[in-house]
């Protein structure tokens, strides 16, 4: 049951980029249409699902003082889970380039930078200070992909909309962009805090 | 391969690197951990510990005793209230039964002033702070905060800001039939100036944060309390 | 985005050392016309969640141009040493070990600087401008150019940052420059009250000039850093109509 609920609740509620505003750069640079942006969903879903539970048997048995080293290690904390997360993203790249090169051409620089995308990063860093168990946090990577892939998918589809319609000239692409951002950010404000756990007050 | 080479010698370095300044980067954290303590009972200090020195810091805390308890408020021999802070992350991972309290008693003109140390979550990442109580064990004189990553401007104002914290003076945790009321971070402005305080507007979590780390973490401390007042 | 690739500079024969024409234009290029934030689109997460204040941007602006401009130097030295299927790897260890190291030493040395950085490291070691630059830039160019291209986009990312914490802070807390080393001087280094600069809720002194004005809750969330650089980039690619609708 934990599962879902922070399934759910990573998804939807704790979106992140709508919610906590983590990655957003290939968030804005790849939503120009709605097929690479589905491409950059699945891989950005792909990345989180894996380095989540494999960033949580590195804290747990790494790094921390009952880990195998029997000192306290978390100072390496970044690197290594960075590491993790671009061996990730070299396998994606290496897939995408066989399967779709077309795919591959129109990601261009940002499929790299999927490694660098904060949401991914800050996924494992909310594990951590979140305290997940190894099956919370599987939940956790599964549902913050699936919500950042959603999200981009809304963007996208929003975007090839817009193509049609009298925008002033400066405006079109990437400054609709932001405002639109801007404005689906606000929207998700209002869902943040929900949570049966926190204590309400009366 | 390489890459493993790689990793290997960059951690093996940086190990290094960290075993060198460890001592250093501990004395700083424990004169910040002093610092804190001291900040909570800063109105009856007359002064801000912020901006002092080391050796003031540790003239001023030299004054401060420090106690250990467990749950139950039996005394824990062997182990530093000061220590503990350094290791709150992992003394607040385990049980409410196996976690040590610390309390540090500050004395002043006759009247002790209990220092007690609060544990929580914010928006992204750790809170935790200082409160000190009079020794009614009930009003509270004054707060330090702390976090690891709150927004700077938002959730981050709960350490930065002196006009939040400032409101903590003067409130209490029972109400007058000595029910368990605590402190509860309200938004939209508090409406019981007893027992809530103000929120910071567009931090809703981490004033909820601070609002789990006083409701839950003041219920642990009051046999603790209670014993820490005999000693 | 193709631009980000082809903007690299083609590398030239004879060696520029210290300034030519070439290596001023990466550093004046990022700036405004081909700007990290508002045309390449990198580095927006940490745009937004650090300009809630000047202060806290500008820590972060130098540190930003520190790292890229350090990492891209030593990836550029590294470029022909790194297999192409780990490079990734190795740039992101480069560039999460050069933070460690200065996170471990600010510790030991500055106590009260780690305090303000460490809120920012994560920011640091994931903001796209350091390794978009080293995929885009280092991988291709000489080390010193490498190093200017790396200030160069430090720069301009910083000069975005400033802009839109500018506004926010204004508009958002009525305050400006709260916690910097400039406002302690100018209200005295343990006046809490910070009652004699622009401070819509002083009671006294210059501040209290701006009690009139209520501020703006809006502000002060990261939506509105969207809007203030959506509205920039309107301004600049109005300015500059080559700039328009290429990504």
């Amino acid at each position: 049951m934990e599962f879902f609920n922070v399934f759910i609740k990573s998804a939807f509620i704790e979106n992140m980029v709508l919610a906590y505003f983590l990655g957003m750069c290939s968030f804005l640079a790849v939503s120009k249409t709605v097929k690479t942006a589905f491409g950059l969903g699945l891989a950005v879903i792909f990345v989180l699902a894996v380095t989540m539970p494999i960033n949580w048997l590195i804290n747990e048995y790494l790094l921390g003082e009952t880990g195998i080293f029997g000192t306290d290690l978390t100072f390496l904390r970044f690197i290594l889970f960075i590491a993790v997360i671009a061996s990730m993203v070299q396998l994606v790249e290496m897939i995408v380039e066989k399967v779709s090169p077309s795919l591959y051409n129109s990601l261009g620089i940002f499929l790299p930078l999927i490694t660098v995308n904060c949401a991914i990063l800050g996924g494992s860093l909310f594990m951590v200070s979140r305290e997940y168990n190894l099956s919370e946090s599987v939940a956790f990577g599964l549902g913050g992909g699936f919500g950042w892939f959603l999200a981009i998918i809304a963007l996208a589809a929003i975007r090839e909309k817009l193509k049609y319609s009298n925008v002033p000239p400066a405006l079109r692409g990437l400054g609709m962009a932001f405002i639109l951002t801007g404005l689906m950010g606000m929207a998700f404000m209002s869902l943040m805090g929900i949570d049966p756990t926190v204590y309400a007050g009366n | 391969m390489f890459v493993l080479v790689m990793t290997t010698i960059v951690a093996v370095g940086l190990t290094g690197l960290r075993e060198a300044t460890k001592p250093l980067a501990d004395a700083n954290e424990a004169i910040f951990n002093k610092k804190g303590v001291l900040a909570s009972v800063k109105s009856q200090i007359g002064e801000d510990p912020k901006d002092w020195d080391n050796a003031q810091v540790e003239t001023e805390f030299g004054k401060v005793k420090g106690y250990v308890f467990d749950y139950q408020g039996n005394p824990i021999e062997g182990k530093v209230a000061i220590d503990l802070e350094k290791n709150r992350d992992k003394n607040n991972k385990l049980a409410v039964e196996e976690r040590a309290f610390p309390v540090w008693v500050y004395e002043k003109g006759g009247e002790k002033y209990f220092v007690v140390s609060v544990y929580g979550k914010g928006l992204w990442d750790k809170i935790w702070g200082t409160v000190a109580l009079k020794s009614d064990l009930n009003t509270i004189v004054g707060v330090n905060f702390d976090h690891k990553g709150e927004t700077p401007g938002l959730g981050a104002e709960i350490k930065d800001s002196p006009a939040f914290k400032s409101q903590f003076e003067g409130r209490k945790i029972y109400d007058a039939a000595g029910n368990y009321k605590s402190i509860i971070v309200r938004k939209g402005g508090a409406k019981d100036k007893t027992h809530e305080v103000d929120s910071i507007s567009g931090a809703t979590i981490t004033g909820d944060g601070v609002t789990d780390m006083f409701v839950e973490g003041l219920a642990n401390y009051k046999p603790i309390l209670e014993a820490a007042k005999k000693m | 985005m193709a631009e980000t690739a082809t903007s690299g500079v083609v590398e030239v024969k004879e060696p520029s050392f210290p300034f030519g024409k070439k290596e001023k234009q990466l550093i004046t290029d990022p700036l405004m016309d081909n700007n990290p934030v508002t045309i390449q689109v990198l580095g927006i997460c940490s745009a937004l969640a650090v300009t809630t204040q000047v202060f806290p941007s500008f820590v972060m602006s130098i540190a930003v141009v520190f790292v890229c401009a350090f990492s891209s130097l030593f990836t550029s030295l590294l470029r022909n040493n790194i297999p192409k299927q780990v490079r990734m790897i190795v740039q992101l260890v480069i560039i999460a070990s050069l933070v460690t190291v200065v996170e471990l030493v600010l510790k030991a040395f500055s106590f009260e600087v780690y305090k303000q950085l460490s809120v920012f490291i994560g920011l640091i070691i994931t903001n796209c401008i350091v390794m978009g630059r080293l995929e885009a830039f280092a991988m291709a160019n000489r080390p010193w150019r490498s190093f200017l291209d790396g200030i160069g986009n430090g720069l301009g990312y910083g000069l975005i940052l400033l802009m839109v914490a500018f506004f926010r802070e204004l508009f958002g807390k009525g305050t400006l420059f709260v916690g910097s080393p400039a406002e302690m001087f100018i209200i005295g280094a343990n006046n809490a009250t910070t009652s004699y600069w622009i401070n819509t809720a002083a009671e006294s002194g210059f501040g209290s000039y701006f009690s009139w004005y209520a501020n703006n809750n809006l502000m002060v969330l990261p939506a509105a850093a969207m809007f203030i650089i959506g509205i920039f980039i309107w301004w600049q690619r109005s300015k500059n109509p080559k700039l328009v609708d290429i990504s």
